[in-house]
């Protein structure tokens, strides 16, 4: 019998290697002689090209490639309106077309421009403060809201140093690894006609220039040739952080939220961070292997300081990461040592387009990095709530005995999911007239009880004779192409298939139209989609996906657009969800598996195909914050394990766990044991409905945790240093985080046989056990017990908590459900907090239907007070909510001044008290029964 | 669906006091109004020392540790072991006082439908036709009361249940009988078996002794005749062994070296294998890839591991060319024979007078016999040619005897049969070897009684079996039965267990657990693939039925309709 366990690893051969990688192996040997002494940079400005104008310096950087030969580089460095900044380095030739491509290819001559459009969708409004001071060998440009900004450009060779307050943040070219290989033609070399008998003579040795050819022109690699009609064409360029010890973000690895140094080493990787995504079937941990998504951003991160690089490319991506520590005083061993993490970005294809931010706070750079490529959707309210999925449900009377049996067990859910099995023969927009003959009547069921369904709809399309949609696709024109310009024909799911090109506007309209109602047969309002093998995973080609030299819309490479392409499905999925029927406008779900800087936009993701073990349940934490980190929160992993069968103290612990994924949900292969929490059986279930019911209560806090998202980019999950960036013992931490700004610190059991688990107080405020008030105090670590059925889970205090406790079938049925408010005082006896509440569907919100409160307890007055903008909307939805009241207020810490306390004043009115003494180390706690207050309304209680 | 096993809650309930209590706080049933009569306070049910304002009961404030302040809200629904755990006011005690939220249903079966139903905003007529869940209506939420209609409905079908279930237990009298009848058929047979094996044994035993004296006789004759034919027949057997032993040698050889071509070939097709069930993606799910690669492992499992080398050696050996010193001296016996000491004895009998030639011969024959039967002289009664009377005495002694042995291992199996667990009452012996089948989805499900379980795809494929009748136990369930009344319902049920059926992927052999509900007529309800390659099936038969209700399914039950 086949055991999916920890042994098997992944299949490495069918990735790539850095040394398996041309254009990797190339940047890598460059870096490595540039390091050498002696070695000159030979890129540099022509000061004479050099032009400052409205926020924007332009000019031209030349390389020198051989004496006296120069290739032209065009270079832009903007200084934007948010305190941004933006360096884009160009080809001449190939921008003009002067170039000739091999094979008679009719590929795009340029270098991609176009990543832009797709990532970008705002922020790039140019400074008008900025100012260019132009000295002979610098131009140093003063930028920022309080031109607190510089950035300081030598011109040879060329580089950038960017300052805050005069001290230098990020530079850029500062090892000198500046590459961009330019267009050459192919000189066809002479093979010498070797005699019989002769030995081959020995193969040259690399000469340490960069200029190791084996690799410029067609590159093979599992038995599959690159025709790369291109030629060499990567882009490169060191970018350090000097003082910065640690560095963030580039997902998807699953490894630790702070990036290992990648040249070898003890404990270091040995290869880049890859940026190419791929179906990675059963991916090993803390490794820097490319997964399904990608996202070049990357924020550097000491005491007090934080500051972000975008790095604005959509072909294939490597980054060197090395940490240099250098003592100031050699005799202080260490003691205040300095360390500059260098790092070192390589592209196959495309521009050099890099932002920098400069912070200095990390709720600094991911807003601005938000500004650029947009915040994190507001999704729709029940998909923040359980999502129950499975490859498969069988049958359309399985899924609606499991959605019975899920109310029987009183275990809240929110959405059931339909795997690829659903569909007829593997052709979306169709269902299996045998195992799923009534979807209406599926959804129907659903919906009685507010529930949703997710259907996964995948970009293949199969290659079959009179499938509609795919008819369409050729009839039309809209699918990917091969390098010869027919359309491209792989295999995936349904075997033969064509994928469809979302890079095409065309196509995009296309995808709207096969999803309205009437178009899609057997869909309802609460069906909903899922967009798996978007990397694309092509099943025969190579690294299982598509050929890079096949073309997409307007004969741009694949190379130069593959990270994007996920990304532009889901994008397509998700302006057809918009709107199915005329005037019907509600938010999107769309999961997605693959993705890009913006995908936050569009949906959420999931951390693709894990495996039921604890060290892969272990892995979703770190792999979750970084999402959140790189700007995508809307993150989780699949609970229990996608390949294997947990045993139940895993499942127990994973469900555990994802009660605190902003992405929630249980998801198995075909070939596991059914694992529907009401299986378990006790404890189990009964220990895993808890979890379940536990963030349902808490889904107020969760909903205004994602409306913050969306507003500022804030993560959900926050990781300490977000939190606490001058607690240097906190940077690296990654197994325990903060619930948005609910000052809920949780840190889930993620091992096998734990008792207790050891969480790391970052100050010395009071924390409460979220479960008994049991208090803990005291910077550093405290051992908090953890049997089974405990999530260590503390409220720190200074914080209030809206939680709704009544349990209901789903979150859409909790709707007029009153609040229970939770205060923890501080020591100081205060605490604030904040409520975001909307219809969770429409975009009502955006005028002004929703209500925003700012909680606040001082000087023993409990206060709300409105934080929203009044619009359009707002009068009717407040007046539609004022029915929903405050039930219960619990104030954890109350003073013993209270015990003597029977009521407080609301206003005119008055509400009882009841005071509960201090005792066995947990703290007194008060509950005013029923205040009779609005949640929509201001009011003030007086204790 | 309706969901009718809230609604047997109130089997029990008395309704005559229905109309009488209009003053019941709301979602109190009629079995704790003694708790909320007072006017002046309200206790906790199960918290006396909690006393209240009866101001505070459905107030949408939960004030009792047992929820009983609030029968008519959702207020006390966080009071439960499956939320988590928070401080609470007096006790730590989480079990409710209240079954649920009481709705009276006029016109048809009052009932209990769970707190968290209250006030959620759906109308949730299966358990609450009068509406009165959501008398908060929140959110706009109007559920008007739908007893009546749904009332009346109910007790068309309630008839319709009533009369199926009259007919059910005549149809399960039948099988009572007909189960009845083959059993009696079967004892009858048994016994009639038993006297007939009595009898077949007396002559069994008659006729071997027939046999047994004839044979003996027979054993005693010494074979005459010429030998001038037996030197030369053997001689001629040698021959004719000898071409054919060297026929047979070289045609061993050959078959030898193509096995050993073949071994080659097996080992090259299992490295491949071997390396294509390592190297495969499960991942892509390929049906094909996984039988192959679970054929293999199940090949690989049973595969012998080493060669016989005994085996190997006898071959080796066998495949020699024979010699003086190896195999068979072929020279031993293209000699002819020399005279046997039996045949100087006939020679010298010729020189005796009758009376002693008789008394010799008797002699001989005796002495022969005697070393025969100790196994000193090789009995040559079988080598040869038999005689008439010996064959034909065998003949009728074996007849019988087979006849005997046939008898007994009918009887045997018949035995067994009629201890063999028919289930209750030895019902399910009427259905021996009946099977009913049903269409579902992508198979057809097949299941023959006391025999086995069976799918087959509507895709293509031979059927599967999907597990063996082993035996029948009871399990208690509670599930939810349409209106059709097709379903397991609330109770204990009679389950048939069905197991090691064909071998699944990545899992285990597939079993089918049978859950029998009573039911007008034989019927595969449903079958679910409950975990991997387990299947449940439910099943109506009137097998199950019985008077009275229990056993059956939730369709035939009480249910306290008369109760209204």
């Amino acid at each position: 019998m086949v055991k999916f366990g920890s042994g098997i690893a992944v299949k490495h051969e069918n990735f790539k290697t850095c040394d398996q990688a041309g254009f990797c192996k190339r940047n890598r040997a460059y870096a490595d002689a540039a390091g050498v002494t002696g070695w000159e940079a030979p890129f540099r400005i022509a000061a004479d090209t050099l032009n400052w104008q409205n926020g924007q310096l332009q000019g031209t950087i030349l390389k020198t490639i051989k004496e006296g030969e120069t290739v032209r580089l065009p270079v832009t460095i903007s200084f934007l309106e948010s305190g941004s900044a933006r360096v884009v380095i160009d080809e001449e030739k190939r921008q003009k077309g002067e170039i000739e491509l091999r094979h008679n290819s009719i590929a795009r001559k340029e270098r991609y421009n176009e990543a832009e459009s797709w990532a970008i969708v705002g922020g790039l409004d140019i400074s008008k403060t900025a100012k260019e001071n132009r000295e002979e060998k610098t131009s140093t440009i003063t930028y920022g809201s309080e031109n607190q900004f510089e950035a300081v450009v030598t011109f040879a060779p060329f580089a950038i140093d960017f300052k805050r307050d005069g001290a230098t943040q990020i530079k850029l070219n500062d090892r000198g690894l500046l590459n961009l290989e330019h267009w050459r033609p192919k000189i066809e070399k002479v093979e010498p006609e070797k005699k019989e008998g002769e030995e081959t003579p020995p193969t040259e040795v690399e000469v340490p220039t960069g200029e190791d050819e084996s690799t410029w022109w067609d590159e093979p690699f599992g038995g599959q040739t690159d025709s790369k009609p291109k030629g060499p064409e990567s882009v490169s360029l060191d970018i350090t952080f000097p003082g910065y010890e640690h560095v963030f973000g580039i997902p998807e690895h699953a490894g630790p939220l702070s990036l290992k140094e990648t040249r070898g080493g003890t404990g270091n990787h040995e290869d880049p961070y890859r940026l190419y995504n791929a179906d990675v079937f059963e991916y090993i941990m803390d490794s820097p292997m490319t997964l399904y998504g990608s996202i070049p951003f990357m924020q550097a991160h000491k005491k007090d300081s934080t500051v972000g690089v975008f790095w604005l490319n959509a072909a294939e991506t490597w980054i060197d990461i090395i940490k240099a520590k250098e003592a100031h005083n050699p005799l202080s061993l260490g003691i205040g040592s300095k360390t500059d993490t260098k790092t070192h970005w390589f592209s196959e294809s495309g521009l050099i387009d890099v932002f920098i931010f400069l912070g200095p706070t990390p709720k600094d750079v991911t807003k601005a990095y938000g500004e650029l490529t947009g915040y994190s959707q507001l999704p729709p309210e029940f998909s923040i709530a359980y999502h129950q999925c499975r490859w498969n449900y069988n049958t359309d009377e399985d899924v609606k005995d499991v959605d019975r049996k899920m109310s029987k067990h009183q275990i809240p859910y929110d959405v059931i999911w339909l795997d690829i099995e659903y569909t007829d023969d593997k052709q979306y927009f169709t269902w299996d007239p045998l195992t799923f003959p009534d979807p209406i009547g599926m959804l129907k069921q659903l919906d009685e009880s507010e529930r949703k369904l997710v259907a996964i709809i995948d970009p293949h399309i199969k290659n079959k004779e009179g499938y509609h949609v795919v008819d369409e696709l050729k009839k039309k024109d809209l699918a990917v192409h091969n390098k010869d310009g027919n359309i491209y024909e792989g295999w995936c799911w349904p075997g033969s298939s064509h994928w469809i090109d979302c890079f095409n506007p065309a196509a995009i309209k296309w995808w709207i139209g096969l999803f309205k109602y009437d178009a899609f047969k057997g869909s309802m309002p609460n069906l909903f989609i899922w967009n798996d093998m978007n990397e694309p995973s092509v099943f025969n080609g190579p690294e299982t996906t598509m050929p890079k030299d096949n073309l997409h819309y307007q004969n741009w490479e694949h190379r130069d657009v593959h990270n994007l392409n996920g990304m532009t499905f889901h994008n397509a999925t998700y302006q057809a969800m918009l709107e199915r029927k005329k005037g019907e406008i509600r938010r999107p779900f769309v999961l997605t598996r693959s993705f890009y800087a913006g995908s936050q936009r569009l949906g959420a993701m999931w951390t693709g195909d894990n495996q039921a073990n604890w060290e892969h349940l272990a892995a979703g934490f770190p792999m979750i914050i970084n999402q959140g980190v790189a700007g995508y929160p809307f993150a989780g992993a699949d609970v229990g394990g996608f390949f294997g069968n947990p045993e139940k103290d895993l499942l127990t612990r994973w469900y555990q766990a994802g009660a605190f994924y902003p992405f929630f949900r249980g998801h198995a292969h075909i070939d596991t044991r059914r694992r529907e929490p009401y299986l378990a059986g006790e404890p189990y279930t009964g220990i895993i409905t808890q979890a379940l019911r536990l963030r349902y209560a808490l889904l107020p806090a969760w909903y205004t945790a994602f409306h913050e998202a969306s507003v500022n980019g804030t993560p959900i999950l926050r990781p300490h240093y977000f939190v606490y960036p001058a607690d240097e013992a906190g940077f690296a931490i990654d197994d325990q985080f903060f619930v948005g700004s609910t000052g809920l610190l949780a840190k889930p059991v993620v091992k096998e046989g734990a008792e207790s688990v050891d969480i790391y107080l970052p100050d010395n405020e009071v924390y409460y056990d979220y479960f008994d008030y049991k208090t803990y105090s005291g910077r550093g670590s405290h051992s908090v017990a953890a049997p089974l059925e405990k999530i260590p889970l503390l409220m720190q205090g200074g914080h209030i908590i809206p939680r709704k406790d009544r349990p209901r079938r789903s979150s859409g049925l909790m709707k007029w459900d009153p609040y229970t408010l939770v205060v923890a005082l501080d020591k100081q006896g205060n605490a604030e907090g904040e409520l975001y509440v909307d219809d969770g569907e429409t975009f009502d919100y955006e005028s002004g239907a929703y209500i925003k409160r700012a909680f606040g307890f001082k000087d023993n007055v409990l206060e709300s007070t409105n934080r929203g903008t009044k619009g359009k909307m707002t009068s009717s939805y407040i007046k539609a909510m004022k029915a929903v009241g405050v039930e219960r207020i619990v104030i954890v810490g109350a003073p013993k001044s209270w015990s003597t306390k029977a009521v407080v004043k609301i206003g005119k009115t008055e509400a009882r008290l009841e005071y509960h003494p201090e005792s066995g180390g947990k703290a007194a706690w008060a509950v005013i029964k029923s205040p009779k207050i609005s949640i929509a309304e201001d009011w003030k209680i007086e204790f | 669906m309706k969901r009718v096993e809230a609604l047997v809650l109130l089997g029990t309930l008395s309704t005559s006091i229905l109309a009488a209590e209009p003053s019941r706080p709301r979602g109190v049933g009629p079995d704790f109004a003694k708790f909320y009569k007072s006017a002046d306070t309200f206790t906790c049910i199960s918290h006396p020392e909690i006393s209240l304002s009866p101001s505070q009961i459905n107030d949408e404030y939960c004030d009792c540790p047992d929820g009983s302040d609030e029968p008519g809200t959702a207020a006390c629904t966080y009071l439960s072991s499956l939320s988590p755990p928070q401080p609470l006011a007096g006790s730590e005690n989480t079990s409710l006082a209240l079954p649920g939220y009481y709705c009276k249903n006029k016109g048809h079966i009052p009932g209990y439908i769970p707190h968290m139903y209250v006030n959620d905003g759906v109308c949730d007529y299966e358990l609450c036709c009068d509406g009165s869940d959501e008398w908060a209506g929140v959110g706009g939420t109007k559920c008007e009361d739908k007893c009546k209609e749904i009332g009346k409905e109910w007790r068309r079908l309630d008839d319709i249940r009533t009369k199926s279930l009259r007919n059910a237990l005549k149809r399960k009298d039948a099988l009572l009988k007909d189960a009845g009848e083959k059993r009696a058929g079967l004892e009858t047979s048994i016994s009639n078996l038993e006297s007939e094996i009595r009898v077949l044994e007396h002559r069994e035993q008659d006729l071997k002794k027939v046999y047994e004296d004839v044979e003996r006789r027979e054993r005693g004759r010494v074979v005459g005749g010429s030998t001038t034919g037996k030197v030369s027949k053997v001689t001629v057997l040698a021959g004719l062994a000898k071409a054919r032993v060297e026929e047979l040698r070289s045609t061993l050889l050959g078959v030898v070296e193509k096995r050993n071509k073949l071994k080659e070939k097996v080992a090259e097709l299992e490295g491949i294998l071997a390396k294509f069930k390592e190297e495969r993606n499960p991942n892509f799910n390929d049906e094909g890839v996984k039988r192959a690669v679970q054929a293999w492992e199940d090949y690989a499992a049973n595969r012998q591991g080493g060669e016989d080398d005994a085996s190997e050696r006898d071959v080796e050996a066998v495949s020699k060319e024979d010699s003086e010193s190896e195999g068979i001296n072929w020279k031993e016996w293209e000699t002819e024979e020399e005279e046997s000491d039996v045949e100087a004895i006939y020679k010298f009998e010729e020189y005796l007078p009758e009376g002693v030639r008789t008394w010799v011969h008797q002699k001989i024959i005796d002495m022969r016999i005697m070393l025969v039967e100790n196994g000193i002289l090789a009995d040559n009664a079988n080598s040869g040619s038999e005689s008439k009377a010996v064959s034909d005495a065998r003949a009728s002694y074996q007849s019988v005897s087979d006849d005997l042995n046939a008898k007994r291992v009918t009887l045997g199996e018949s035995q067994t049969d009629l201890t063999k667990d028919y289930g209750p009452n030895d019902i399910f012996r009427a259905l021996k070897n009946v099977c009913i089948s049903k269409d579902s989805g992508e198979y057809e499900y097949e299941l023959c009684w006391m025999e086995n379980t069976k799918q087959k795809s509507k895709k293509g494929g031979g059927s599967t079996g999907m597990g063996n009748f082993v035996r029948f136990d009871k399990a208690v369930y509670d599930e939810e039965v349409g209106a059709d009344g097709k379903g397991v319902g609330k109770g204990e049920r009679v389950t048939m267990s069905y197991e090691n059926g064909q071998h699944c992927w990545n899992g285990p052999n597939r079993q089918t657990l049978v859950v029998l509900a009573c039911a007008e007529k034989d019927e595969i309800w449903r079958v679910v693939e409950q975990e991997k390659c387990m299947y449940r099936m439910d099943v109506g038969t009137p097998a199950v039925c019985e008077r009275g209700g229990s056993g059956g399914n939730g369709g035939e039950k009480g249910k306290g309709k008369d109760e209204l």
